[in-house]
């Protein structure tokens, strides 16, 4: 299985991402991870079940950081409100709702956990009611 | 010792189970292969008290864990992919025991089948356009500009602003036509913001193409040639990566 070179592909010398497991010249950047560990990849139900409200409120603020919420509504873009993990077959979910706005205004008015960087803007903010459905 | 799990990352087909030699996952543990229907599971154990419901629940909420084992993740996926085709799981898939990977395992075969037939021989790349178009350049008040003049100046920085980003936007659709083109599928995903990618400017476009191997060099030329056509947008290519956001099951 070849491994295909990609230092002419990125043109501004940005660094190519290859797949070798032990010499990645560098890190892919944490946004095309989380997108892709969190909201791709084939879902099958584990023995350990992870409450749907937490998943959901962990996209939401993973929205949050990977992009701002104002430019997510600008441009239209609410995949966390289309994933199929969250949609379907749920009970209850105007009270789940409820809460998560709750928990989500908690989150931006700063009192959530995070990093320093990825908080800041999120304190100067209180916007809960444009992450609900 | 805390009670243990076993943590699935990826499924794959064909593979040489001795090929997981010396692989390492979460928390440093050896990777290992529960095979069901043809099909590998890749797994290891993790204690529950961290990712156990309860564990999760506490651990998701913090960033720094969640780097950690989304990074960690991604990095048995990534050596699966080398080895064998793979379909990744989506983070924290884990059972009580290999019993019930397998069971599972058995249960969505054909399904994973199904997946690994659509992604086998092909890889994922990432492609992001990017704009300068839409930030404000500091410009001058002419000396003595009345304040007509300095709404007007800003008018004109508005306008050209969005021309440029409306500019860019259809620069990204060329470049995304051309390089779709090459690929066998490819899927749109929503633009990221500059603190968590390091890239500066506006993205305007964020896609993935699922392209044969066979095909890498044709596809990573494509993009080299899409950069150095619009200098006016920055291309930003990652690649190649796992199957990730073609590895849904079907009714996903």
């Amino acid at each position: 299985m070849s491994q295909t070179g990609t230092g002419g592909v990125v043109p501004s010398g940005g660094g190519g991402y290859t797949a070798a497991y032990s010499d990645r010249p560098q890190p892919a950047n944490l946004a095309d991870i989380l997108e892709r560990v969190l909201d791709k990849g084939i879902i099958i139900a584990g023995d350990i079940r992870v409450n749907l409200l937490d998943i959901e409120l962990l996209t939401v603020k993973i929205r949050l950081l990977v992009v701002s919420v104002d430019k997510a509504e600008e441009m239209g873009i609410d995949w966390w409100r289309h994933d199929p993990m969250l949609t379907v077959k749920e009970r209850g979910l105007a009270e789940e709702n409820d809460e998560l706005r709750r928990r989500v205004e908690e989150l931006e008015s700063g009192s959530g956990s995070g990093r320093s960087s990825g908080q800041k803007r999120s304190a100067s903010r209180s916007r809960g009611s444009s992450s609900g459905g | 010792m805390a009670e243990q799990g076993r943590y699935l990352y990826a499924v794959c087909r064909s593979l040489d189970i001795a090929a997981l030699d010396g692989l390492r996952g979460l928390g440093d543990r050896p990777v290992e292969g529960v095979e069901s229907d043809g099909l590998v599971g890749l797994v290891s154990a993790v204690d529950l008290d961290e990712y156990g419901e309860d564990g999760l629940r506490r651990n998701l909420e913090r960033l720094d864990w969640l780097e950690t084992a989304a990074r960690g993740h991604d990095a048995v996926v990534q050596a699966a992919a080398l080895l064998a085709p793979t379909a990744p799981m989506r983070l924290a898939t884990i059972f009580r025991d290999d019993d019930g990977v397998r069971r599972r395992l058995g249960e969505q075969a054909a399904r994973i089948h199904t997946v690994l037939d659509r992604v086998e021989g092909h890889e994922e790349w990432s492609v992001k356009v990017l704009t300068h178009a839409a930030e404000s350049r500091p410009e001058p008040v002419g000396a003595g500009g009345s304040g007509a003049d300095y709404l007007r100046q800003r008018k004109q920085e508005q306008e050209s602003r969005d021309t440029g980003l409306r500019d860019a936007h259809l620069v990204a659709e060329r470049v995304h036509d051309a390089l779709a083109a090459l690929a066998v599928a490819t899927r749109r995903l929503a633009p990221q913001d500059s603190r968590l990618t390091g890239l500066s400017g506006t993205m305007v476009h964020n896609a993935a193409y699922l392209v044969p191997r066979l095909r890498s060099d044709e596809f990573a030329t494509a993009v080299g040639r899409a950069a150095t056509d619009n200098l006016d947008v920055h291309v930003d290519a990652r690649g190649p990566w796992p199957p990730y956001s073609f590895a849904m099951l079907d009714d996903q």
